[in-house]
């Protein structure tokens, strides 16, 4: 035996040692013809010819073919990891099997190892990536954070600045209100010095219920719970009403005023001449305080559908770093800070509403040389109101009962119930009065007034309870609802008409009338 | 009534829970420690077809997990009717990866059925799979499932509907 035949020898030794070749025979059916070997490791033990392998050995299925086929590497349910070969010859086919276990021991661990590490390196990527995430989205919330801090801080010193200025505000018609009244209560106060001191009295009070009714406005802004209420109005109307009150405050500094419509505005246009109106009046307003001397104006102007007012004044103008400012709820310019009267809401009201309308309000201004504000609405033209609608209400009835009627007043204030007493007394109602909520159910219930106003907040029953106590009990006469808080927050199927005080006498008188005479026609 | 015989892969990434996934539809079985398969693992499991009115024995090949096949894959591939493509929720490469064995597949045995399995739905609040990725997916692989082989949801539906959609093509290839 040659060197090359021994170690022949040895190789074909150690390979039948190690992968204890088996072969079996097959036919195309899968079906055993013949084997060699013992199959006991690979689990095929009890052979027969014929045998059908296709259970003890799956991996024949689809792959006999006129091609050898190796698979590296197979388990199945009886076999443990083996090498196959599978070879044509002639009808049949040889399987060798060649057991893989010693390798797949060490190839298993190594496999196992590596796939551990690249899942740990996945997981330990995805949480590195979770923390940077988390890492930016903190820092964007720390951000947002400051950023809302110094927003609130800037709000609270609005606010502050804006109660130090209302503060001085009410104060200033306020000593008026007391000094003018304490005048008129002097013993040696004659009728002309009395009716003076009630005209600056009534003059003051107007002054601070317009205060009032600014701040409310920008709160009602504010929740978004302004509505629109569009109707038909002349232009010659609104830029005569305007510049019966701006010409004189324009006059009192020395300052022109005109107001100008242009010729292709129409008569009448639909819109909320009420928003329109304030806003004008916020503008007119500021251009007269602001000016010194000059020329306060109002251009109407017109066109496809668009109303465009312009308000122009040759004041100090706004610096570019103010105007974005001016626009917000209690801020003013800084040269304006403390020398001139103003909640510095004015603008900020003017820019809501314009925007409720659909409209907007642009500033075009520089500084030292004057400012103009430019607001356009749409307000589609419209053919002018008949002159029955211009009727309505005309003020020669005012303060005039409409009909002969018994009206309750209940009011826990007696100044209040004094004054309406006076009006309505003097209008030519027959008054019944009340200073609490049970006396004033008592009353309504015992002789049946053809209406009754009920303050809300009074001691013990309540106006609410008082009228649903009159309701339950059978009163169907309208009841009036009278508060200082939100009176649109009433139910208005218990009460009629809901107002909110202050209210002028000859607007309560309007609403009582017109109640009266619609449940007169109801009736 | 017809009873055949097919030869179906199982492919995917590693550790997607490809032999999870037939432990749970062959034996109803489940373990949570990870063993990883070296070379393919053949079993064999009958299926009803009640809709079809037709029995099938499906020889399931579980192939290693790989990214991408080699030559040594592709033998094991020879003679599939069909491939179920595995890939795990929380592992959005191992989507991309089960799409490209597909292309793989495709270039190399030209076309035939496959069933996307998106494996770990038990782990969904973990996924890193987006809806744009799952409508790509839904584009690719039109009959999808989102599985999990440790609840067992959607695994039994899902090796149906590929055994379902090989028997049509040999039912239509008899006649």
């Amino acid at each position: 035996m040659s060197l090359a035949d021994e170690i022949a020898a040895y190789l074909q030794d150690s390979f039948v040692e190690r992968h204890q070749p088996f072969c079996i025979c097959v036919d195309d059916s899968y079906r055993l013809t013949d084997w060699w070997g013992s199959g006991a490791q690979f689990g095929f033990s009890d052979l027969q010819r014929g045998h059908d392998m296709q259970t003890l050995a799956p991996f024949l299925i689809g792959n006999l073919s006129s091609e050898p086929v190796i698979l590296p590497v197979v388990s199945t349910p009886h076999t443990g990891p083996v090498e196959v070969h599978i070879l044509p010859h002639g009808n049949d086919h040889f399987v060798l099997l060649l057991s893989k276990e010693d390798d797949h021991a060490a190839t298993l661990v190594r496999q196992q190892t590596a796939n551990e590490v690249r899942l740990m390196h996945a997981h330990q990527q995805k949480l590195i990536r979770k923390q940077r995430e988390l890492i930016a989205e903190l820092i964007e919330t720390k951000a947002e954070l400051e950023l809302r801090r110094l927003e609130a801080e800037r709000a609270n010193l609005a606010k502050g600045r804006f109660i130090a200025m209302m503060s001085h505000e009410f104060r200033t018609p306020l000593s008026s209100i007391i000094s003018y009244a304490d005048r008129i209560l002097e013993p040696d106060c004659d009728a002309t010095s009395a009716q003076e001191s009630a005209n600056s009295i009534s003059r003051a009070s107007r002054h601070m219920h317009d205060m009032v009714n600014t701040v409310l406005d920008d709160a009602r802004l504010e929740a978004g719970r302004k509505t629109l209420h569009e109707r038909p109005f002349d232009l010659r109307s609104l830029a005569d009403d305007l510049s019966a009150i701006i010409a004189p405050l324009a006059a009192e500094k020395a300052l022109s005023f005109a107001a100008r419509i242009t010729a292709q505005a129409p008569e009448c246009v639909n819109a909320d001449d009420g928003c329109l109106r304030q806003i004008l009046l916020n503008l007119l307003g500021n251009a007269v305080k602001f000016s010194d001397s000059g020329q306060v104006a109002l251009v109407i102007d017109w066109a496809a559908g668009q109303l465009t007012c312009s308000v122009t004044d040759n004041g100090p103008g706004i610096a570019l770093a103010d105007q974005e400012r001016l626009f917000q709820a209690f801020e003013r310019g800084e040269q304006h800070e403390s020398s001139r009267e103003g909640s510095g809401l004015g603008l900020a009201i003017s820019l809501k509403l314009a925007e409720a309308m659909r409209g907007r309000l642009e500033m075009d201004t520089d500084v030292g040389k004057g400012c103009r504000m430019i607001v356009s609405v749409p307000a589609p033209a419209v053919e002018r109101r008949s002159s029955e609608d211009d009727a309505l209400s005309p003020p020669d009835v005012r303060l005039q009962a409409r009909s002969p009627a018994v009206i309750l007043i209940c009011d826990d204030d007696q100044d209040m119930r004094a004054i309406h007493e006076y009006y309505l007394g003097r209008a030519g109602y027959e008054l019944l009065m009340a200073g609490d909520g049970q006396t004033a159910v008592d009353i309504a219930l015992a002789q049946h007034p053809d209406l009754v106003v009920l303050d809300i907040n009074t001691p013990g029953l309540n106006g609410i309870e008082a009228a649903t106590l009159l309701r339950r009990r059978g009163f169907t006469a309208p009841i009036v609802a009278l508060t200082a808080s939100d009176a649109s927050k009433l139910d208005p199927e218990l009460f009629a008409v809901r107002l909110r005080k202050p209210l002028r006498m000859p607007d309560l008188l309007d609403k009582l009338n017109d109640l009266l005479r619609s449940s007169e026609v109801h009736i | 009534m017809s009873a055949f015989t097919a030869k179906i892969c199982i492919v995917g990434d590693f550790a997607v829970g490809k032999t999870s996934s037939i432990e749970r539809f062959v034996n109803q079985q489940f373990s949570e420690k990870y063993l990883t398969t070296i070379g393919v693992k053949v079993d064999t499991k009958d299926v009803r077809l009640n809709n079809l009115n037709s029995d099938l024995k499906l020889v399931i090949w579980d192939v290693a997990g790989t990214e991408r096949f080699g030559a040594l894959e592709f033998s094991y591939l020879r003679g599939a009717a069909g491939c179920l493509l595995v890939a795990d929720g929380t592992r959005a490469r191992t989507v991309h990866a089960a799409l490209h064995l597909k292309k793989q597949i495709e270039e190399r045995y030209g076309k035939m059925p496959f069933v996307f399995m998106l494996n770990k739905s038990d782990l969904r609040s973990a996924w890193d799979v987006n809806e744009a990725n799952l409508t790509e997916l839904t584009a690719a692989c039109p009959d999808f499932f989102e599985t999990s082989a440790k609840t067992g949801k959607n695994v039994e539906r899902a090796i149906e509907k590929l055994a379902e959609r090989i028997a049509q093509n040999e039912l239509s290839a008899q006649v």
